[in-house]
C-alpha cells in the first residue's frame, strides 16, 4: 500500500476505474475537467479497458453514458453544474426509464461561485428529477461513495447523482493505492430489445412514475440504515445539534472545536432522497437545529417540521456565496449564544484585517494573456465597428474580452448567437440601426451555437458572427475541440468536423477564415461580412478568426516573433493600456509612460496597433534609428 | 539523510497559506511540501483555486499537514504563510495565527504601519530576494523553490531538506538540476540567517 496525493477530481476518477466503471464521458468545465483526464490516468496505470471521451456537450455525454448503460456496462458522465441544465432532459427521462449497468452522474457545483454563471445547488436539480444523491465530503470520501452508488444504480436500475463541489473537486489529499489489484473482465452484456421499457409512452411513462416512487422510497429506507450517514459526535448538549454534509461537515466539526463546545453531529452523505427516520430520532429532544449544507438548502428543505430548524430558509446562514469556515464559525457562534451558550472568540485579529483591507493592495483582475488573439480580435472589432456596437458575447477565455469592451452580454453556452438574433429583432421594431457583432469559442460553438445560427439563417437575421477559433477548449485547460483531430485517447480516429463547413451547411453564404494577428486584412474581412449583413440579398456573416491558443500551440507566434519596444516619446496617454490591455504593457504609477513588461511579453507585435501616435515600435526599427 | 519516521509517525498539525499570482507555481509549491509530508507519513489536505483565477490574477492555496479534513483554513489559525510576492504576502497575513511565521520573496520589508500589529501578534516576517536569486541561477521560475528552501532551514517547517530534494528530485521533470539548485542556494541562505540571527540578508 502506497500513499499519494490525489487531486479530489482524480480520486473520484480513481473510485470510478476501480469500481470496473467502463464508458466515462464529459464535457469540460470548471471546477469537473480533470475528472475525465483522471480517468485515462489510473486506467492507464492499472490496465483497464475504459472508453472515454471528450463529448461535444453535456446532453450527448449523458446519453452516450446511458445507452452504455443499457447495454449493461458500468458507465458514468461528468459535467459541471450548469452542464446538467444542458443535460437536464435525458436526466429527467432516465430517472423513469431506469438502467441496466449502474449510472453515476457527475455535476460539480461550484459555490462562491469561483468560475461559473450560477451557485446553483445539483442536488436540488436530482430533487426535481427524482434520482438519489452522494454528497461526498472530501476525496477520500467521493472515491469510496463510488462502489455503493453504482450498488444501488443496480440494484434499484436508477441513474444516481455523485455531487462534489469545487473545494473538493480542487483539494488534494493523501490516498492509499494498492498497485497489487487484479483486473476485473469486462461482464459478459448486451442491450436486450424491450421496446416498451426502452421506448415507453405516455401511458406507461405513468406506470413508470408510480415505480420511481416506489423505489425512492426503498431507497430512502436503504438510506436510514447507509454508513454513509451517521452521528460522528454525541455531544453533551441537549439543546443544539448540527447537521451538515459534504465539504462543510470537516469545516463544522472543526468549527465546533475552535468554539469549545460539544453538540451532537449528524453526518449526511445521502442527502436525497433524505433518510427521515434517521434524521427524525437525531433532532427528537433537541431545542434547535442547525442545517449546514452547500451551495443551497437541500437537506433543510426535505424536514418535515422546520420551526426548530436554523438554516438557510430562514435566514441564519447567508443565502449566497461560498460557506468559508469563518462564516460557518460565525453561525454556529450566534446560534450557540442565541441558547445561552459561552463560546470562544474568533481567532483572527480584526485590527490587522481592517488595516489590510485600509491598504487597498492592487487587486490584478484576470486578464487575456499576452499574445492571445482573441485581444487582437476584439481590438480590430472595436476599431472598425466603434463603441456602439452592440456586442453579445459567449462563454471561456474570451468573456475576459469584457475588460477591453468588447463584451456586452454572457448569458450561458451558445446564447452570443441567439441574443444576437434576439437583438436583431427587437431593434427592428424601434428603429435601432446599431451594428450587432457576436463572439463565440470554437468549443462553445461547437457545444451549443449551430442551433441558434440555424435558427438566425432560417429567420432572416443580420448579424456578424465572429469564431473565435484557438484550437482548443482553453479555459478548462486544453481539451480538444470536434474541431481538432485529437480525441481524449486514441487520436488516429479522430475525424476533424471543419467549422466552416458547419456553418456553409447552416446556410450562411458570408463565411471568411482570417488570423486576426493580420490587423489590416481582418478588419476588411469584418467590414465586408458587416456589409453582408446589411445587403439586400444578404444575412448572417460569419468570419472565423483562426488562430490558435498561445499556451496551447505557440508554434505559429515563434516562426515570427517581433519584438516591441516603447520608445522615449512615450506620453503616458494609457490609450494602450486601456483599449489594448495587455499584461505587459504596464502604465507607470506617476503616468509619465508605459513600459513593456519583458518578464511576460511573447513578442506577439500585436500592440504596435494598439499605440495610434506610433510609441510601440517593433524592437530592430528603434535600433535603427538610434544608428542612424 | 533522514530516516523515515517508523510507524506510526509523530503526530504533526501544521496549517500553511501559500499566495502568489498566477504563473508563480503556488500549486508546484502546494504540491512539494503535501507530497514531502506524505513520504514522511503524514495525511495531507490542501485546497487551490483553477479556472479563471488562473489567468495572472491572485492565487492562494492552504495546506493541512495532520489535522482536521475541512479544506479551507481559517483566518487567525495557520502557522505558516509562503509568499512569493509581497503584496499577496500583506493580503493574507490575517491567515497567521499569534506567533506565526511569514516566508516572503520580497526585495524590502513590509509597510511599516503593518510591521506595527505583527509585532503585537508576535508574528515574524522572514524575507528573502527570491526572484532575483532565482535570476540569478538562470530562470525567475525557480524562485518558488528557492522559498522552500528557505523555510526549510527553519525549525518552524518540519520537512527534512533530505526529504524535500527527494520529493522534488521526482517532480521536477524538467530543469531537475536547476530545481535542486535552487532547494539549496534557499536552504543555505536560511541557515545563514538563522547563524547570523539577522532577519535581513
Amino acid at each position: 500500500m502506497k500513499y499519494e496525493v490525489v487531486l479530489g477530481n482524480e480520486a473520484i476518477a480513481l473510485g470510478l476505474v476501480e469500481q470496473g466503471c467502463r464508458i466515462v464521458t464529459a464535457y469540460p468545465g470548471t471546477p469537473s475537467s480533470e475528472i475525465l483526464a483522471g480517468v485515462i490516468k489510473y486506467k492507464k496505470r492499472f490496465a483497464r479497458r475504459v472508453y472515454t471521451e471528450w463529448s461535444v456537450n453535456e446532453k450527448v455525454a449523458f446519453e452516450i453514458a446511458l445507452a452504455a448503460s443499457w447495454t449493461g456496462l458500468r458507465a458514468a458522465v461528468a459535467m459541471k453544474q450548469v452542464g446538467l441544465n444542458v443535460a437536464a432532459d435525458p436526466l429527467f427521462s432516465a430517472a423513469y426509464l431506469g438502467v441496466k449497468g449502474g449510472l453515476v452522474v457527475i455535476p460539480a457545483d461550484d459555490p462562491g461561485p469561483y468560475s461559473s454563471q450560477t451557485e446553483q445547488d445539483s442536488r436540488l436539480m436530482a430533487l426535481s428529477a427524482k434520482v438519489p444523491v452522494f454528497d461526498p465530503a472530501t476525496p477520500a470520501e467521493a472515491r469510496a461513495m463510488v462502489a455503493p452508488a453504482f450498488a444501488l444504480s443496480e440494484r434499484f436500475g436508477l441513474p444516481v447523482i455523485l455531487r462534489p463541489t469545487t473545494r473538493l473537486c480542487h483539494a488534494r489529499q493523501s490516498l492509499a493505492l494498492d498497485e497489487t489489484q487484479p483486473d476485473t473482465a469486462i461482464p459478459v452484456v448486451k442491450f436486450r430489445k424491450d421496446p416498451p421499457r426502452w421506448a415507453a409512452t405516455p401511458r406507461m411513462r405513468y406506470q413508470l412514475h408510480v415505480a420511481l416512487n416506489d423505489k425512492l422510497r426503498q431507497v430512502e429506507a436503504e438510506f436510514v440504515r447507509s454508513p454513509l450517514n451517521y452521528v460522528v459526535d454525541e455531544g453533551t448538549s441537549d439543546r443544539i445539534g448540527v447537521i451538515a454534509s459534504g465539504v462543510a461537515f470537516h469545516t463544522a466539526r472543526q468549527a465546533i472545536l475552535e468554539l469549545g463546545v460539544s453538540v451532537p453531529l449528524l453526518k449526511i452523505g445521502t442527502p436525497y432522497p433524505l433518510p427521515q427516520e434517521l434524521v427524525g430520532r437525531f433532532m427528537a429532544g433537541l431545542r434547535t437545529v442547525v442545517v449546514l449544507e452547500e451551495p443551497d438548502a437541500c437537506i433543510e428543505l426535505q424536514l418535515p417540521d422546520r420551526s426548530h430548524v436554523r438554516g438557510r430558509l430562514d435566514g441564519t446562514v447567508p443565502a449566497a456565496g461560498e460557506f468559508s469556515p469563518e462564516a460557518i464559525s460565525a453561525v454556529l457562534a450566534e446560534v450557540l449564544t442565541d441558547a445561552g451558550y459561552k463560546v470562544n472568540p474568533p481567532p483572527n485579529d480584526p485590527d490587522l484585517q481592517n488595516l489590510v483591507r485600509s491598504l487597498s493592495l492592487p487587486v490584478r483582475r484576470p486578464s487575456m494573456c499576452p499574445g492571445c488573439a482573441h485581444r487582437s480580435t476584439f481590438f480590430a472589432l472595436k476599431r472598425e465597428f466603434g463603441p456602439q456596437t452592440i456586442l453579445p458575447s459567449d462563454i471561456g477565455c474570451y468573456t475576459l474580452g469584457i475588460n477591453l469592451r468588447a463584451v456586452d452580454t454572457c448569458v450561458d453556452m451558445g446564447a452570443s448567437v441567439s441574443m444576437a438574433t434576439g437583438f436583431y429583432q427587437a431593434n427592428r421594431l424601434v428603429g435601432d440601426t446599431r451594428p450587432i457583432i457576436a463572439t463565440i469559442g470554437d468549443s462553445t460553438f461547437l457545444h451549443s451555437g449551430l442551433e441558434p445560427l440555424v435558427n438566425a439563417v432560417h429567420t432572416g437575421a443580420r448579424f456578424v458572427l465572429i469564431i473565435l477559433d484557438n484550437h482548443t477548449t482553453a479555459m478548462t485547460g486544453f481539451q480538444p475541440t470536434a474541431a481538432s483531430e485529437i480525441l481524449a485517447e486514441d487520436s488516429d480516429i479522430a475525424r476533424k468536423v471543419k467549422i466552416a463547413d458547419l456553418v456553409r451547411a447552416c446556410g450562411v453564404t458570408f463565411v471568411e477564415v482570417a488570423d486576426p494577428y493580420e490587423h489590416n486584412a481582418f478588419r476588411s474581412i469584418l467590414r465586408r461580412a458587416y456589409d453582408h449583413s446589411q445587403a439586400p440579398e444578404g444575412g448572417v456573416a460569419v468570419v472565423i478568426a483562426d488562430r490558435p491558443c498561445v499556451l496551447y500551440d505557440p508554434s505559429p507566434l515563434h516562426q515570427n516573433l517581433t519584438p516591441v519596444v516603447v520608445i522615449e516619446e512615450c506620453d503616458g496617454c494609457g490609450y494602450c493600456v486601456e483599449a489594448f490591455e495587455c499584461p505587459a504593457l504596464v502604465l507607470r504609477p506617476d503616468k509619465s509612460r508605459v513600459d513593456v513588461d519583458y518578464k511576460i511579453c511573447v513578442a506577439c507585435g500585436q500592440c504596435i496597433d494598439a499605440c495610434y501616435k506610433g510609441f510601440i515600435v517593433p524592437q530592430e526599427a528603434e535600433t535603427e534609428g538610434v544608428e542612424r | 539523510m533522514n530516516q523515515r519516521p517508523s510507524s506510526p509517525p509523530d503526530p504533526m498539525e501544521l496549517k500553511i497559506v501559500l499566495a502568489g499570482l498566477g504563473g508563480q507555481g503556488v500549486i508546484f509549491t502546494t504540491r512539494l511540501l503535501a507530497q514531502t509530508a506524505v513520504a514522511l507519513g503524514q495525511p495531507v489536505m490542501a485546497s487551490e483555486v483553477h479556472g479563471m483565477s488562473q489567468r495572472g490574477g491572485s492565487v492562494v492555496s492552504h495546506l493541512k499537514i495532520g489535522g482536521s479534513k475541512a479544506p479551507l483554513i481559517r483566518r487567525g489559525t495557520a502557522d505558516l504563510l509562503l509568499a512569493l510576492e509581497p503584496n499577496e504576502a500583506v493580503r493574507n497575513l490575517p491567515f497567521l495565527r499569534r506567533g506565526g511565521i511569514a516566508f516572503v520573496n520580497a526585495e524590502n520589508s513590509l509597510q511599516p504601519e503593518v510591521a506595527e500589529h505583527l509585532e503585537r501578534l508576535e508574528i515574524q516576517v522572514l524575507s528573502l530576494p527570491a526572484s532575483r536569486m532565482a535570476m540569478e541561477l538562470g530562470s525567475i521560475a525557480v524562485t518558488n523553490v528557492i522559498l522552500v528552501g528557505f523555510a526549510a532551514a527553519h525549525s518552524s517547517l518540519p520537512l527534512p531538506i533530505d526529504t524535500l530534494r527527494e520529493t522534488l528530485t521526482t517532480m521536477a521533470r524538467r530543469r531537475r538540476e536547476l530545481n535542486l539548485q535552487a532547494l539549496e542556494a534557499g536552504y543555505r541562505a536560511g541557515c545563514r540567517m538563522q547563524e547570523t540571527g539577522s532577519m535581513r540578508l
